[in-house]
């Protein structure tokens, strides 16, 4: 296929109507969590790769742990995708492209950026990677997708904001896979357009060591290992605790020098469940959900929910919809 | 090729036809035309055709650098109205269109060539990489992203000599969003949009303030980067941006008047701040001042070479006092 989904999409035959099934790409911020979501359904997973992931250490794994999940993988006829989200600076770039090599080997070969810049330099660096827009490259509209398909995206991810009908528009823009985040938390700003907790606080972190288990000796100070400092507060360029989550404190608001209300910003939990055939005949080649940090009673139930409504032959009415909702607690946080 | 030191181009944005024709625009070179957050603000030129068209001629007839702005959050249904802007922004003169979203981006590539491109700040860019990518598609200039620093923007003119257009005065934008907020409030205040985002709206919260414009957030503080120009100029940066579209004629005006003086007289050797220009922009500053994210920090902290010189940092609560 021209898109660069590897993922066999499963045609499903129901009677007359022939319809691509699209791809269940679930989130996985563990080994154990790996495993859950392809034992409840995921065809493919994502995880962050340790320093190199916007979220923060707790939803990354490290070497041994990709390792492991890598096999895991493999061993259910499931698929890894790393996410290498960040934005590196050039010193850090290059070190983390020197580990590349050490991914393919793995047979991890499909990987999610977060910029343009890394997009277009990994492309021509590592021509054998399938690369994907992530969410927080912002694309939401068919000339955005158009954009990435130009650049040399494999697939790009588009948020649930973006309604089925919009979706039928993207999908006259062809040689580019389109993934939607079908279960996501809604914030107030747009991802990818936010730059409100560094407004607040903006401080140097120190830079995890990466990779140990990949020398020789176990040597703590490897060659290559990263050492320095990264900006925590930088939603966008992501690093350890990135996020101070301003947008789900609660704000005093003032007109004309008068305090008016106490409020917080709208933001709510999309789950577009119901609509799973809809995206499906739309043409969306993955449904993608989001929560690296969900544990894994959380994950497992909400992965078989969507792949039991995918697997439905008829679309169920919105009230026989079991529900994926999850607790209210589960907010940016847990993204 | 940068130009002169002596070429500087001091820029801001204006959103609708009436503030245009309500400032005084003697101390700018050029205006960007246009509100980046909201298709329903208050006569938008990018909704008004006639109105983006009769803003060119005023500005050409001004001798003003005439530049049009487009939506930094498109959704697909935003996209008739982009094409029939740029048509008209190409058919006026435009001198350049300034894009914060990478699909206008490639229909402003692909459509119009003619029309050269600035990138801006909604369009992340952070990187060298990611200026070289925007170049393939024509931007010829580029806002980096707020957060990077001064050190970080000049690794990437360093790298690949892009032309970098800086925010030095006024509210930074923090933040875009999809839904105002402020429709919740139609009722309770009696006002109906789009004037509700014509009033003074702040978000305050603890000791730190944000400034509303419905969709679109902007800092509290206005960054301020008067007593660092002579470090700007010596970078070789030469493209400056007054953020004004949140602002009134009187700020537009007498911020620039400050900025004009001050850039002639570092043009001419000389950094020294006058305390009138600190007494202008401390009166146009609602919350306070910062430097947004230069010096690596905060974007509210103020890392001055005189911090005594910007007063004491308002909150709103000290402000009504």
């Amino acid at each position: 296929m021209a898109c660069g989904i590897r993922l066999v999409a499963r045609v499903r035959s129901a009677g007359r109507l022939v319809t691509a099934v699209p791809v269940l790409l679930a989130p996985a911020g563990s080994r154990q969590a790996v495993a859950a979501a392809l034992d409840a359904g995921a065809d493919a997973v994502y995880v962050g790769l340790k320093g190199w992931s916007r979220g923060g250490a707790r939803r990354e794994l490290d070497w041994d742990e990709l390792v492991a999940a890598q096999r895991e993988a493999a061993s259910a006829g499931g698929r890894l995708q790393v996410a290498i989200n960040t934005i590196p600076k050039a010193r850090e770039r290059a070190q983390l492209f020197e580990r590349i090599p050490g991914l393919l080997d793995l047979g991890i070969d499909e990987v999610i950026v977060n910029d343009v810049g890394m997009l277009a330099a990994l492309r021509k660096r590592f021509p054998g990677l399938r690369l994907t827009a992530g969410i927080g490259c912002g694309a939401q509209t068919v000339a955005d997708v158009a954009f990435f398909r130009d650049l040399g995206a494999h697939a790009v991810v588009l948020p649930g904001t973006v309604s089925p009908a919009e979706m039928r528009e993207i999908r006259t823009v062809h040689g580019i896979a389109v993934e939607i985040m079908i279960h996501m938390v809604e914030e107030f700003v747009l991802l990818g357009k936010c730059w409100m907790p560094s407004y607040v606080h903006l401080k140097p972190s120190p830079l995890p060591s990466l990779f140990r288990s990949q020398t020789r000796d176990g040597d703590d100070a490897p060659e290559g290992a990263l050492s320095g400092l990264r900006q925590t507060g930088s939603m966008k360029r992501g690093g350890v605790g990135a996020c101070f989550r301003i947008c789900q404190q609660s704000w005093e608001l003032y007109v004309g020098g008068r305090r008016v209300d106490a409020r917080l910003f709208p933001s709510r939990q999309i789950s577009r469940i119901a609509e799973v055939k809809a995206y499906a005949e739309a043409g969306v080649d993955v449904l993608k959900l989001q929560g690296r940090s969900l544990p894994v009673e959380l994950l497992a139930p909400l992965v078989r929910r969507y792949r039991e409504a995918i697997d439905a032959r008829t679309v169920p009415a919105a009230d026989e919809v079991r529900s994926a909702a999850l607790p209210a607690t589960w907010a940016v946080v847990g993204r | 090729m940068s130009p002169a030191i002596s070429q500087f181009e001091l820029n801001t944005t204006i959103a609708n036809l009436r503030d245009l024709r309500e400032s005084d625009l003697r101390d700018y070179d050029g205006v960007y035309l246009g509100d980046i957050y909201c298709r329903i603000y208050e006569a938008n030129f990018l909704e008004q055709p006639d109105d983006l068209k009769e803003g060119l001629r005023i500005l050409q007839d001004q001798g003003k650098r005439a530049y049009v702005t487009t939506y930094a959050g498109p959704r697909n249904d935003f996209l008739p109205r982009v094409r029939k802007m740029l048509e008209a922004s190409a058919a006026a003169g435009a001198e350049a269109v300034e894009v914060h979203n990478l699909g206008i981006l490639k229909i402003a590539h692909d459509e119009f060539p003619q029309l050269p491109v600035h990138i801006g700040g909604f369009a992340n860019v952070y990187t060298a990489p990611g200026v070289e990518v925007l170049r393939e598609f024509g931007a010829v200039r580029f806002t980096p992203n707020y957060e990077l620093s001064l050190d970080e923007i000049n690794e990437i003119t360093t790298a690949c000599g892009a032309p970098m257009e800086l925010l030095v005065h006024g509210k930074m934008p923090l933040g875009i969003s999809d839904y105002c907020f402020l429709l919740d409030y139609e009722e309770k205040w009696g006002v109906k949009c789009p004037d509700l985002c014509q009033k003074e709206l702040f978000l305050k919260q603890g000791d730190w303030a944000m400034k509303s414009v419905g969709k679109g957030i902007l800092s509290g503080k206005d960054v301020c980067m008067l007593e660092h120009l002579p470090r700007l100029l010596a970078e070789g940066h030469r493209y400056f941006r007054i953020e004004t579209v949140s602002e009134t004629p009187a700020y537009r005006s007498e911020v620039a008047a400050v900025y004009r003086a001050a850039l002639n007289r570092v043009a001419a050797g000389d950094g020294e701040v006058d305390e009138g220009w600190w007494e202008t922009v401390r009166r146009h500053a609602r919350i306070g001042l910062c430097n947004g994210f230069y010096f690596g920090r905060s974007g509210m902290d103020y890392a001055g070479v005189r911090p005594d010189a910007i007063g004491s940092l308002l909150t709103i609560s000290r402000a009504e006092s």
